[in-house]
């Protein structure tokens, strides 16, 4: 695991779009999408709850994930899942092919491809 | 959408702290779980791993909470920054929408308030309990008199559905050290009180035994004169006060605004004798019922017809053709003012319509200017929902400007048609005097203007969200025939530009019907003398003797002869105007009976020899009464011209004989008419005799004044209280004040209408003008192109004149057939004008033709003068 200060800093919006992502295979509960962020990216990003509850609220507010109290799978008692809604899924994209097209720019920067 | 933004108002979703607290809980559970699993810490100390891990708890808990608490009002606040931006961007628009909207609910909801005041006329008592009982024959009216002694102890015995009670008027004056003053009062049956519902500021009603002949005397006092006269202190009541010459024990003070059956200051008990009971000839009793518990109105109709019945077989001579009614109480106050009521309603409606079309026009023609804008905001990627919610709030601050504004329209409003009407009038308004703005109405008229504003403000949203972009943009400000939603808004404005004219006409001629009224009012010929005199009422002590009052009307006479500033000065039954007679029941020897069997009546004047002088009746044949009519002397009497000519209609009437109950008197004179009712009423009989042959224990004095009738008031109030300190001198006020009591609810409907007229045309014309520059500035090219082509600026300021002239002109068509459907109703409002006088129909039609076209010659003109080099570069 690597120490706090090797951690990388979210960029500003991009826990939303890294939290619908995650729910794009399915239905998760917060502790599950923080985990599953944390594993994805090798212990690289570790999502801090303060952060994740507020966005994961803000995401329920604003329509792009709905939540619902179900029960585990694995034990005998009811979590918050939360899902992707339609305009989730549209969010998603849009955000997605900004993601590239900033990264795309970045790049292009610190890259430059030679002319030819 | 909807659905969302309902979600987001009621902030439907918004979890409770419960179950933000349950979910972070489980977080560390799971966390915990997760970590002894892991193997990275042991099971016994997991949980508290966890929570170092986790940080502050109720600190994530509470932003999770905000995200909830804060966004509502956040994105409020941000529509409401971005709303008063626009707002101030185009402040000629936002200044024209609040003032249009804001006039159309002042001017609505104080019109409307009127009408609610007028309905409601006991807002004290449970008025849809209590009836009116009404008498009156096919030939006078059903409420023509009120109900004999008789017939009412007949409907207290008999009549099951319903409990009645009498009143009757009684004007006595209120003495202490100081002197006295007349106060108005009402002799009532002693358990009104009980029946009618009343509630007392202070004290209660009369005890179980009053009202017997011989018995302590009680009194009920109003809140006002209580407050007047004492006060409002508690101490009155058991207090004796001494009205007339009797001393009165004060048992109560009805409730504030109680007022039963008009406005009076005091009320005395009076029970009904048995003598009484027998007395079917006299008609003086007013009076009011409570339905049973249970029963219904029809039941009472059908048993007061019953009762009635039974009366004329008892009575034939007195009774027969004579009918009795029950009728809801408030068609006591209400039924003269049934008309103004629906007239205000409608105009209030008309108003409010117009302000709203013009509203919606205004919102149009932003439409037609804000397209460019909103398009190439959805171009730019803002969300369409975002777009609506802007114009939405945009149009909400607006109307809510309005409505504030138009609140305090209201207020003003309401409170100067509170002051501008006549007391005489208020009495009968009972709601009057305390007329305030009905929260209710003005809610109503705010919700109204809101949602017509947010309906054109979605107007937009559908029309310019979803219209092509590529072309809207492309087409710049220059299009020539106003592509997408153009065409379309365009007529829907000349549609609403027409409803509005023709709602300004209909206005228009109801002010102008109504000031051809006052005109006529006022110049017509009452036949009394209006300027320089002086009238007031004289209340005696009620004990006196015959022959102690003739001497008081004597001395009284002598006294105001010498006064200087006095022309002439005499004593009446009744002012001319005061609409406040009483009939006298007469009989012709010789002649035949009516053909409906009625006794001949008329007004029933006892007079000083200078009382016809002083009011300026003259006489046109034979003699008035003088001096040498006294006791003792031949009985003469002077009747006026309407009563000669009806009567006598082919010879002179002097010398005939009327007969006055079991007297006869000799006509000597023939006076010239008198209205003794309101202006706009029918002439009627009128009996002139001497007060020293018939007396009487009250009357009124007039006086004829040299000097200013003003400056003369103390003067005569000095002269009756040497001649006798125990009369009380009331109302008094100068002939022209009484005539005003009658112009003023016509002055007062005059003004009103002209007030929302002016409104509606104002409202009208804008909207005119603003529809033909927007067609001017639209056409620019076309017109450009027309004067290249060799088209005079005369052709081009016909060619656009034109398009304003069919509008007016469809406007003005359908507006004269909606004037001429309100008129009708106001048949019954106006004096001496027909409701389809044409004249007034051709004046307001030309008047508004005549503003239409100054509204439109200015684009016109502008129109005329393109430069068409300017125009086609463009």
């Amino acid at each position: 695991m690597p120490r706090p200060d090797q951690r990388l800093e979210l960029l500003q919006g991009t826990l939303d779009m890294l939290i619908l992502k995650t729910l794009l295979f399915g239905p998760a509960h917060g502790h599950g999408i923080a985990t599953s962020i944390r594993q994805a990216t090798g212990d690289a990003l570790v999502v801090e709850h303060g952060s994740l509850y507020p966005a994961l609220h803000r995401l329920q507010r604003d329509g792009f994930i709905g939540a619902r109290w179900e029960r585990a799978p694995d034990r005998n008692r009811e979590l918050k899942y939360y899902r992707l809604t339609a305009a989730g899924r549209r969010q998603l994209a849009h955000q997605e092919s900004r993601w590239n097209e900033l990264v795309r720019a970045i790049g292009r920067i610190m890259t430059p491809v030679p002319e030819t | 959408m909807l659905r969302r933004l309902i979600a987001r108002l009621t902030q439907r979703g918004s979890p409770s702290d419960a179950e933000i607290e349950r979910e972070l809980r489980d977080h560390l559970e799971l966390d915990a779980e997760s970590l002894a699993a892991s193997g990275r810490a042991a099971p016994s100390n997991a949980r508290s791993a966890a929570r170092r891990r986790f940080g502050n708890v109720s600190g994530a808990r509470e932003s999770v909470r905000d995200v909830w608490r804060w966004a509502w009002l956040e994105q409020l606040e941000q529509d409401v920054r971005h709303g008063v931006r626009a707002m101030l961007r185009s402040p000629v628009y936002s200044l024209a929408v609040v003032a249009t909207l804001a006039m159309g609910v002042g001017a609505s909801t104080t019109t409307y308030t009127i009408g609610r005041a007028i309905h409601t006329p006991f807002p004290q008592l449970p008025q849809d309990r209590l009836l009116w009982i009404t008498y009156g024959n096919a030939g006078c009216g059903v409420d023509c008199t009120q109900l004999s002694p008789a017939g009412f102890a007949a409907l207290q015995q008999r009549a099951r559905s319903i409990t009645a009670i009498g009143t009757y008027n009684v004007g006595t004056a209120l003495r202490d050290p100081s002197g006295s003053e007349p106060v108005r009062g009402f002799a009532v049956s002693p358990e009104t009180w009980t029946v009618i519902g009343a509630r007392f500021a202070a004290g209660h009603g009369f005890p179980k035994d009053a009202g017997f002949e011989g018995g302590p005397h009680f009194v009920v006092l109003s809140y006002d004169f209580w407050q007047r006269r004492f006060d409002a202190s508690p101490g009155a009541i058991d207090s004796v006060i001494t009205l007339g010459e009797q001393p009165y024990t004060v048992v109560g003070v009805l409730a504030r605004d109680l007022v039963f059956p008009t406005a009076a200051d005091v009320y005395m008990p009076h029970r009904t004798t048995a003598a009484e009971a027998a007395d079917h000839a006299s008609r003086y009793l007013n009076v009011f019922a409570r339905l049973a518990h249970g029963a219904t109105i029809q039941q009472a109709a059908a048993e007061v017809r019953t009762i009635n019945a039974q009366l004329v077989r008892e009575s034939p001579k007195t009774d027969s053709g004579w009918v009795m009614r029950a009728r809801p109480i408030a068609a006591y106050h209400t039924d003269d003012l049934a008309t103004l009521e629906s007239i205000s309603d409608i105009a209030a409606l008309l108003v409010f319509l117009a302000a709203c079309m013009s509203a919606a026009n205004l919102a149009l023609a932003r439409l037609s200017a804000r397209r460019q804008e909103l398009a190439l905001r959805a171009a730019l990627g803002v969300r369409r929902w975002r777009l609506a919610r802007h114009l939405l709030t945009e149009a909400l601050l607006l109307s809510l400007a309005a409505g504030a504004l138009g609140a305090v329209l209201a207020r003003w409003g309401v409170r100067s048609m509170r002051d501008a009407i006549p007391a005489n009038f208020a009495a009968f308004v009972p709601g009057w005097a305390r007329m305030g703005i009905d929260p209710h109405v003005l809610a109503f008229a705010l919700g109204a203007a809101v949602l017509a504003m947010l309906a054109f403000a979605l107007l937009p949203v559908a029309r310019a969200t979803r219209v092509d972009l590529a072309a809207v943009l492309a087409e710049g400000g220059r299009s020539s025939a106003g592509g997408g939603g153009g065409v379309h808004g365009t007529r829907m404005r000349a549609t609403l530009i027409v409803l509005e004219v023709s709602i300004a006409l209909v206005l228009l001629t109801a002010a102008t019907l109504f000031a051809r009224s006052v005109r006529n009012m006022t110049r017509g010929d009452a036949g009394v003398r209006l300027d320089h005199a002086l009238v007031m009422d004289l209340t005696l002590p009620p004990r006196g003797s015959d022959s102690s009052r003739v001497d008081f009307f004597r001395r009284l006479d002598a006294n105001l002869r010498d006064v200087p500033g006095i022309r002439a000065a005499g004593v009446g039954t009744t002012t001319p105007l005061s609409n406040n007679f009483s009939g006298t029941a007469f009989d012709i020897p010789g002649r035949a009976p009516q053909p409906d069997g009625r006794p001949l009546s008329g007004i029933g004047q006892h007079v000083t020899p200078g009382y016809l002088e002083a009011t300026g009746v003259a006489i046109e044949q034979g003699r008035g009464i003088d001096e040498r009519d006294v006791s003792g002397t031949q009985r003469v009497i002077v009747i006026n011209r309407y009563m000669a000519d009806a009567l006598w209609p082919h010879t002179s009437a002097i010398g005939r004989v009327v007969k006055i109950g079991d007297s006869t008197w000799t006509i000597v004179g023939v006076a010239s008419n008198v209205h003794h009712g309101g202006l706009d009423e029918e002439m009627r009989y009128t009996l002139y005799r001497s007060v020293y042959q018939a007396p009487r224990d009250f009357g009124v004095l007039a006086a004829w004044t040299s000097a200013d009738p003003d400056s003369m008031r103390g003067v005569v109030r000095g002269v009756v209280a040497r001649t006798d300190p125990s009369v009380a001198v009331g109302n008094m006020m100068t002939m022209e004040a009484m005539q005003a009591r009658h112009v003023s609810p016509y002055t007062m409907m005059a003004g009103m209408m002209s007030v929302l007229a002016i409104v509606t045309i104002a409202i009208a014309a804008v909207g005119l003008y603003g529809l033909i520059a927007y067609g001017v500035a639209q056409r620019t090219r076309e017109i450009g192109i027309r004067v290249a082509l060799g088209a005079g600026r005369r052709d081009i300021l016909a060619n656009v004149g034109a398009g304003a002239l069919r509008l007016t002109a469809i406007g003005i068509a359908i507006g004269v057939i909606g004037a001429a459907m309100f008129a009708r109703l106001l048949t019954s409002m106006l004096y001496r004008v027909s409701a389809s006088d044409p004249r007034t129909y051709v004046a307001v039609s030309l008047g508004l033709l005549v503003v239409a076209l100054a509204a439109a010659w200015v684009p016109s003109w502008r129109a005329a003068r393109v430069d068409p080099t300017v125009a086609l570069r463009e």
